[in-house]
């Protein structure tokens, strides 16, 4: 391991995340009974067209409309989600609206707070660019200068829908995930705050990553962030958002959504680390489309958060298109950890791949849920499934719920599922060349999730590694 | 749910049912609970995924399909001396203790709207009991329907250590105008170290609508292996399913169908292993042509008592024809970590490949796929120990191959049914 490194792994991992800072902020949205009135504060704190008002209001009629999903089999129990008692918007104090390009202009809590996350560092040295988010605005945004010189956009999603009104008017929420999709669709739709929007023009490739990273720091609060990412024809961008926040007794929401147009011959990675705490629901929406010859790649690795219901979904919707999933979920004591991939195949020659590792111990529940749909007409389609899960002990849980609808016929499709338990004579064996049970199993676990690290840039992979490392450490000590 | 009012179930009906067939008292009242908790009782459970129901069940008009009293079949009941086989008012006269403690242990009568509705109407059936240390085979039960509705009623208890094989076929008869439904519970009460398998073979014509639910308990070091093969009916909905209660207890369940023409087929294959040292292994292999559409389920579920599990589950689609769908869903849940579990599932088309080499070998198109066909369920039919009904299945899956041939009759020698 070079030693650029070295400060991710010698860092106290634990200490990194778990840290609180003094509530300070220039704008909060009391909570209560979320009506028009605290969209309309929220919208005009934020200076908003009238359009994007309009978009708010009619998503909480919609949000106020749908029942609460409860009816899965199995699912994750939301009763303690309600939504009167979240803080839905916290502007921070800060002066610059739309993320100042210095770490020095932040506030000192701010701006210590990333350093803790390490987020400066890595922006020096492996990034393109950085859009951090505290509570519920972007305060740090910056992206080298070379990018922006070939027209690559990187900005926080407030500032876009001032700025970009066009791009984001054609694209927020209108064909990717509109807010009726689902309930935290509609609820993201009329609160949605902060978040990044991408935009890289024809042929440009993004040869290092853009990170953006999101921190909630207030008890009780919801952080409904929106990420839109344009790849015009022939591009290539790798996006990587990480997440966190400290935990506290009462629950924090998260209810994301992510929206990827990824058009004819481009080609978009999205990232996911998410560590959130304990106490927080994180309900997220994802949804790409991925057009003629583009291909669309979901890395994601949940270990954080209270439950989890997550399926980032892609549309091929191009002929030739492609769509990956690899996803890790590592569920601990209290964690369920709802996740999958779903994909649509809606035109000829499109292929997809979903590999899916799940791990569970202490009492967690892993699920892998997912829906492959092959459309009448997408011949010459394939789709492979890959699930395994293993189990560390008998409290835990690890359910595989594929679904797969096939209307075509001249398609080749194949799911593959695994569960099992780490095998006493691996164990055995690295014991008898000298490891202790502890490493014998972390090693294991480490082979085990290696598909997925070995996706993730360097820096990546050792703050995985080194989570996987903090949730085995805490119950085999 | 369906509210209808049962406009044509009532009951004096049900009385009527229960009188003709002479029951104790403690039978009626069981049917008369059935129909009562009708109004309240859901549909079997169905797969819904966004925006779509892989089965509508609310859309059928089941009480629609039923003439209550206008019960008509043709049966055969056969079997070794030894095991005790008889119709279910035989069983009542003669073994009433029996069936009252075993009838509805396996399968709640009010578990759905349709079981609720068979235990109301049920009105034929046969008791299967196989006492201690027997080993019997070949016991067949042919049941031909000729009304336009029938519920059928199939209970099998096996006491230590014996073994017995039960084949069953399902065939419709005279032609009835218009919709026909038939119903069948099948309950199997298998004790310590006794084996049962059950092989069932559906054929019925394809106007009728077909439900069937067959559920065994294994107690320690009991198997139950079941075989199901549908070939006939508009619309099945079937489900197969062993509890594995006994530890060291084992199941396999082996499932064929071939659709063609607008056929829907939601069949479901599911295991609990609620017991340690416990198998399982779940096959099924399925043929979709022209427009016809299949639901498969697949359920392995590991209780967290269920120390040293093992746990299979293959299947296997093949498309024939464009406009065909084909949905499946394999689903794990595994609560006991020490535990080997695995699932696959596949769909597609006839290799194009194999097709190309034996077309390039002189075998016409038509021909060439056809043995591809029936090459692709030889994995199941190989799991089929019984010479004779694989060959049976083996014969369908040709015939729906080659083109429409006539119901085979059954031999008039055969057992007049009840009612």
């Amino acid at each position: 391991m070079s030693s650029e490194q070295d400060h991710l792994r010698d860092a106290d991992t634990e200490a990194r995340f778990e840290f609180k800072k003094e509530e300070k902020s220039a704008f909060k949205a009391e909570k209560g009974d979320l009506d028009e009135e605290t969209i309309r504060v929220i919208s005009e704190d934020k200076d908003e067209p009238e359009w994007m008002l309009e978009r708010r209001l009619r998503a909480l009629k919609q949000f106020h409309a749908m029942p609460m999903p409860t009816d899965w089999p199995g699912q994750p129990d939301l009763s303690e989600v309600d939504i009167a008692e979240i803080v839905p918007y916290i502007r921070p104090d800060i002066d610059v609206r739309g993320g100042v390009d210095d770490w020095n202009d932040l506030p000192d809590e701010i701006k210590d707070t990333f350093d803790k996350l390490g987020i400066p560092e890595a922006e020096k040295n492996a990034l393109s660019g950085v859009g951090a988010q505290y509570e519920s605005e972007i305060v740090y945004q910056n992206m080298q200068e070379r990018w922006q010189e070939k027209g690559v956009i990187f900005c926080d999603m407030d500032k876009a829908v001032r700025e970009y009104p066009d791009l984001v008017e054609e694209y927020f929420m209108t064909k990717a995930v509109p807010p009726s999709d689902n309930k935290f669709a509609a609820l993201h739709g009329a609160i949605w705050s902060g978040g990044s929007f991408v935009y890289v023009p024809e042929d440009v490739t993004v040869e290092m990553p853009m990170q953006a990273y999101f921190r909630m720091n207030s008890e009780g609060m919801g952080q409904f962030e929106h990420t839109l990412i344009v790849a015009e024809e022939n591009s290539e961008v790798h996006y990587i958002e990480g997440c966190s926040a400290p935990k506290y007794s009462e629950f924090n929401l998260h209810s994301g959504c992510v929206e990827v147009f990824v058009k004819d011959g481009a080609h978009v990675q999205y990232s996911t680390v998410q560590n959130w705490s304990k106490n927080t629901y994180n309900l997220n929406t994802k949804r790409a489309i991925a057009e003629k010859d583009a291909t669309m790649e979901w890395v994601s690795g949940s270990m954080g958060s209270k439950a989890t219901m997550l399926y980032p979904c892609t549309i091929l919707k191009g002929p030739g298109a492609t769509d990956t999933h690899i996803t890790i979920a590592f569920a601990g004591e209290g964690q369920n950890i709802d996740t999958g991939a779903k994909v649509y195949h809606n035109a000829p020659n499109t292929k997809s791949t979903i590999e899916s590792k799940s791990i569970s111990k202490d009492g967690g529940r892993t699920n892998y849920r997912g829906l492959v749909h092959v459309a009448d007409g997408a011949e010459n389609s394939s789709t492979n499934v890959e699930c395994d899960a293993l189990m560390f002990d008998n409290e835990s849980t690890s359910d595989t719920m594929p679904y797969m609808e096939i209307e075509e016929s001249k398609v080749d499709v194949a799911h593959e599922a695994t569960v099992g338990k780490i095998g006493d004579e691996d164990i055995f064996y690295l014991q008898s060349r000298g490891l202790d049970d502890d490493d014998a199993k972390q090693m294991i676990v480490a082979g085990f999730i290696e598909p997925i690290t070995e996706e993730l840039p360097i820096e990546y992979a050792v703050e995985l590694n080194r989570l996987i490392e903090l949730e085995m450490e805490g119950s085999l000590g | 749910m369906s509210t209808q009012v049962h406009a044509n179930l009532t009951d004096e009906q049900v009385q009527q049912i229960s009188d003709e067939l002479d029951e104790p008292e403690w039978l009626l009242e069981t049917r008369l609970e059935a129909l009562e908790a009708l109004s309240d009782l859901e549909m079997p459970e169905v797969i819904r995924t966004p925006g779509r129901d892989w089965t509508n069940l609310y859309n059928l008009d089941f009480e629609g399909f039923v003439d209550p009293l206008n019960a008509a079949e043709n049966k055969d009941q056969v079997g070794p001396e030894e095991v005790s086989i008889l119709s279910m008012a035989d069983a009542l006269a003669k073994h009433e203790e029996l069936v009252r403690e075993y009838f509805g242990s396996v399968i709640d009568p009010q578990e759905n709207y349709l079981t609720a509705l068979q235990t109301a109407l049920f009105s034929t059936g046969t008791v299967i009991h196989v006492p201690e240390g027997v080993a019997a085979e070949d016991v067949t039960i042919r049941t031909e329907m000729n009304s336009r509705s029938l519920f059928n009623y199939t209970l099998v208890i096996t006491e230590e250590s014996s073994s017995i094989t039960i084949l069953e076929r399902q065939e419709t008869g005279d032609d009835v105008k218009g919709e026909r439904y038939y119903s069948g519970l099948v309950e199997i009460v298998a004790g310590e170290n006794s084996s049962v398998q059950y092989g069932s073979l559906q054929n019925l014509s394809e106007e009728t609508y077909h439900y069937s639910l067959k559920r065994g308990n294994a107690d320690t070091y009991g198997t139950i292996d079941w075989i199901e093969g549908n070939i006939g009916s508009r619309l099945t909905k079937s489900s197969v399913e062993t509890n594995l209660d006994g530890d060291g207890s084992e199941t396999r369940i082996v499932g064929a169908f071939f659709g063609h023409e607008d056929q829907h087929f939601d069949i479901a294959s599911r295991v609990w292993h609620n017991a340690e040292h416990t198998t399982a292994d779940l096959i099924t292999r399925g043929v979709l042509d022209d427009v016809a559409r299949s639901v498969y389920e697949g359920v392995q579920n590991v209780g967290a008592g269920a120390w040293s599990t093992n746990s299979y589950q293959r299947e296997n689609t093949l498309m024939l024809s464009d406009e065909s769908e084909a949905d499946a869903s394999p689903k794990l849940i595994i609560n006991n970590h020490d535990t080997e579990a695995s699932h696959a599932a596949t769909v597609g088309q006839v290799d194009q490949q194999d097709l190309f080499y034996m077309t390039s070998r002189g075998v016409d198109n038509r021909r060439a796929k056809n043995m591809l066909v029936e090459g692709f369920f030889v994995p199941v039919l190989s799991e089929i120990a019984v010479t004779e009904f694989r060959d049976d299945v083996e014969a369908l899956i040709r015939d729906r191959l080659t083109g429409p041939v006539p119901v085979t009759p059954l031999p008039d020698e055969g057992e007049q049914g009840t009612a």
